[in-house]
């Protein structure tokens, strides 16, 4: 986004002391807590004090603000869901501001247009915002400077700056951006400025502690769930299990009769064009709010929903299977290569299937949001969303016009207990809203592990025909891929001849194959779907990188050399590749029960190649260690690069060793940790390295991208280890 | 509706409950500690581990008529200022991701050492693996853990 022009800005005059809770020095990371916003009664204004109303300054941008004493305060305007984005967007800023982190502190935004686009998903904050936002720092720093050569009659490229002071170069005359700021915030953002030498970055490319941490670590740290306010009423739904479904009769008497309940109503969500309906039980207490629930006896009317099983959706896509489907990729003359194979003596031709199920977000802190729609039509929502901007569609159903719906409706950013993609989607606030409007009151809707795990969306299910043709020498010379599967952006209309853009993540085109063909049958059905961590990624990776797993032993070679050998027109591959080959010592031959596997994939912008090594001992099978190798462009912080692969490889490994969410009757089978399971601490590999490829190239993902190739690493592993070759997903690791 | 005593982090609160409320839920919305989360209400996920009288409990499973006159510790009460060396440690690795299970791996952390100073590997997967991290932290929750092990019994600052 360009920078926006100057709006000096006196913040509040409220005592600051007696509304910010500081949970450390500065450069610590300032939120509002909820106990503040709790103060007053329900017709004061205090009610509707957002981050922004209490920064004291002059404001230069809607970013940045800087007072006389030259503390400098740098808006988080991405909601931060553990990916360490709430000091990351500010540390590009600071860099080119000329600050350093000390100097700063940042604040958590509220949402609001002024900031640009604030919704997350798809690994790219940094990547869409490095240069925008280097931009901003730098056109600020830019203003300083004119203030203080304007101030000593000079041109500007006789100043330098330092930790937020402006030096007149050859002398001793200095002036700080304390002393600047208000003479700056009357100069115009230049729209272009000079950015820093990348070998001048003294913060981005550095690992720097995170100032959210301080508060995950004594409770402080306000989460969605965390909203306290004045009359909070608590709310909790009653859905359907097939989640389409007309509500046919339900017990309000016996639901009201329990103490506290204060009011019963439908409800609807919609999820890709479909009605999800329920009953809203609303108490004063959570508890007497659940225990209300258990005494509605909701009878549905839903047969045409309770038609489909897992087995259901399983056959009808491995038909799709069958059909030519739509091209997305087609070098050479796959099936022409098909047919001349099978008639060459000594060629061969390899076909199979793989298979992954639907699965669940989970996220650790449960789908909730809480909003209060008042009497005279302002609102204020305090709900952990990647998609905060929602100002504009409840303005509109309450008859507010455009230009005043952020005046109108407030919205708090808190920090997200985990997002994984599912909470791109506001379902859980349109229910909220719908209650508040008509209650009035403030309202906290808690999804419970139960309704956040069986209610979906889901991340899709997907088979794929592998299939590839060998000459004589046991080479190959075709490879295809098909994906037969939902999609996300087409679900709720009719498949139009084209390939929707996300189904097709992480498939790895550049492999040296004479014929190399990508296609992809759109399945529909009624389970709704949604982007999840790396989306088609994980589902697309494990066959594909599994299969040049398979491809390479028919050729009797070593996956990775082989991996070099047919990427080597890909220089970051081959770096990547060289460097996993070196740091997990590849080469070292393993003792008999042991096993190795590789995988490397391309994904949001990223390389990242894995190694897993397992071992079998005392009857058991462990994942002893994990290497990796990351190739992400620049990067802001090394140490929160490494964390979030660490992370998505326990997140794919949970994904591939434990429990698929199955279907029976149209209703999702497992519900809560005991049928669902995660992966614990006792069955991570307990040795996981991460190495980052140095290169000046542009910033690429990192929330996503170590997810795709975990699964097929460990397939090779698994493979490697007992011969056993593992094409559906979950599997046991104690069974192989 | 009953009144009840609890003593939380040395201080007393009354509150009107409903006997069988769970103890998570009087904890977070009428004493205001929001630090004990909600995860599973089954016992299985760790977010809502407190220590009734030393011990780590999940308050989620406990009645707040059994929390009544016991001393609980919540995630708020083990330090004023992020003293305690589990808070320290976990800050020196950077463990924590989201941060929304990180108060009851904290809780179940500092119940492991408390008792058992100087934890094996295998200990720490024993009073560890009821805590689910969706985000994956385990490896720097074991290192942090040995980080806080290594200081408290080294008597180092």
């Amino acid at each position: 986004m360009s920078p926006q022009k100057k709006l000096p800005m006196e913040a509040s005059k409220l005592d600051r002391r007696k509304f910010l809770k500081v949970t450390g020095l500065a450069g610590a990371m300032l939120a509002v807590g909820f106990d503040t916003l709790a103060l007053g009664s329900g017709n004061s204004t205090l009610k509707k004090l957002m981050p922004e109303d209490l920064i004291k300054g002059t404001q230069l941008n809607p970013f940045v603000t800087i007072n006389a004493q030259g503390q400098i305060t740098i808006m988080a305007h991405v909601p931060e869901l553990g990916q360490g984005i709430s000091q990351g967007i500010p540390a590009i800023i600071a860099e080119e501001l000329g600050v350093s982190m000390n100097q700063v502190t940042i604040v958590k935004a509220s949402a609001s247009r002024q900031y640009g686009r604030q919704s997350i998903g798809g690994s790219r904050s940094v990547r869409s915002l490095f240069t925008p936002m280097r931009q901003l720092g730098a056109s600020t720093r830019s203003v300083l400077v004119q203030a203080a050569s304007n101030k000593w009659g000079i041109d500007p490229s006789k100043c330098e700056v330092k930790e937020g002071v402006v030096y007149r170069k050859g002398t001793s005359d200095s002036l700080t951006y304390g002393d600047l700021v208000a003479n700056a915030s009357k100069l115009e953002l230049p729209k272009s400025p000079s950015l820093m030498d990348k070998n001048d970055f003294k913060i981005i490319g550095k690992a720097t502690h995170r100032p959210d941490l301080s508060g995950k670590v004594n409770g402080s740290a306000d989460y969605g769930i965390d909203a306290q306010t004045e009359g909070l009423l608590y709310a909790t739904i009653e859905r359907c299990p097939t989640l389409q479904g007309a509500v046919k009769s339900y017990d309000e008497t016996a639901a009201k009769s329990v103490k506290g309940v204060v009011e019963v109503m439908k409800v609807t969500r919609t999820v890709y064009g479909k009605k999800n309906t329920g009953i809203a039980v609303i108490a004063e207490t959570y508890y007497a709010a659940t225990e209300g629930r258990k005494k509605l006896n909701v009878k549905w009317d839903n047969v045409e929903f309770s038609k489909i099983s897992t087995e259901s959706l399983d056959k009808d896509m491995l038909k799709l299977a069958n059909e030519e489907g739509l091209k997305h990729f087609e070098k050479g003359d796959f099936e022409a290569n098909k047919v001349k194979m099978l008639t060459q003596d000594g060629s061969e031709f390899l076909a199979t299937n793989y298979y992954l199920p639907h699965v669940s977000h989970t996220c650790m802190e449960p789908m909730n949001a809480t909003v209060h729609v008042r009497e005279d039509n302002t609102v204020e929502v305090w709900a952990p969303s990647q998609s905060p901007q929602v100002q504009r569609n409840f303005a509109r159903q309450l008859g507010i016009p455009d230009n005043e719906a952020e005046d109108k409706i407030k919205v708090h950013l808190p920090y997200l207990g985990g997002g994984f993609g599912r909470r791109s989607m506001n379902d859980s606030l349109e229910e909220c809203f719908e209650i508040s409007k008509t209650l009035r009151k403030p309202i906290k809707l808690i999804w419970s592990r139960e309704d956040d795990t069986t209610q979906g969306p889901f991340r899709q299910s997907s088979v794929h025909r592998m299939s590839a043709a060998f000459n004589s020498a046991k080479e190959p010379t075709g490879l295809q891929h098909k994906v037969v599967s939902q999609a996300i952006t087409t679900q709720g209309r009719a498949s139009n001849g084209r390939v929707p853009f996300e189904v097709m993540e992480a498939i790895n085109t550049h492999y040296d194959i004479e014929n190399l063909s990508v296609r992809f049958s759109e399945y529909k059905s009624q389970i709704p779907i949604h982007w999840w961590r790396s989306v088609f990624g994980s589902t697309n990776a494990f066959p594909h990188e599994s299969f040049i797993d398979e491809i390479a032993i028919v050729g009797k070679k070593d996956p990775l050399q082989f991996r070099k050998e047919r990427l080597k027109s890909e220089p970051r591959f081959i770096k990547v590749l060289e460097k996993l080959e070196k740091e997990s010592k590849w080469n070292q031959k393993l003792g008999e029960n042991e096993g190795k596997g590789v995988a490397i994939v391309e994904s949001f912008g990223s390389i990242v190649a894995h190694a897993v090594f397992l071992k079998k001992e005392n009857g058991q099978v462990t994942i002893p260690r994990v290497v990796s190798v990351v190739d992400c462009g620049i990067y802001v912080n090394p140490d929160q690069v490494k964390a979030q692969t660490e992370g998505n490889i326990i997140f794919g490994l949970t994904a591939a060793l434990k429990d698929a969410i199955t279907f029976k009757d149209g209703a999702a089978q497992q519900a809560n940790f005991d049928t669902y399971r995660m992966l614990r601490m006792n069955e991570a590999p307990k040795d996981i390295q991460v190495h980052l490829i140095e290169n000046n190239e542009a910033p690429g993902g990192v929330g996503e991208p170590g997810l795709p190739p975990i699964a097929p690493a460990l397939g090779n592993a698994v493979f490697n280890l007992s011969g056993k070759r593992i094409r559906i997903l979950p599997f046991d690791l104690q069974s192989i | 509706m009953a009144s009840y005593k609890l003593n939380i982090n040395n201080k007393e609160y009354t509150v009107e409950a409903e006997p069988q409320t769970p103890l998570l839920w009087v904890i977070r919305d009428e004493v205001g500690l929001t630090g004990t989360k909600y995860g599973c209400g089954i016992a299985q996920c760790g977010a809502c581990t407190i220590h009734l009288n030393g011990s780590p409990v999940r308050s989620c499973s406990l009645p707040v008529s059994a929390g009544a006159n016991q001393n609980i510790t919540t995630i708020e009460g083990i330090s004023d200022d992020n003293s305690h060396p589990v808070q320290k440690a976990w800050l020196e690795v950077q463990a924590p991701q989201c941060g929304y299970c990180q108060s009851g791996q904290i809780m179940s952390a500092v119940a492991l050492l408390n008792d058992k100073p100087t934890p094996s590997d295998e200990d720490i997967d024993q009073a560890m693996s009821g805590n689910i991290c969706r985000c994956g932290t385990y490896n720097r929750i074991r290192k942090a853990i040995h980080v806080a092990s290594k200081e408290t019994t080294n008597g180092s600052k």
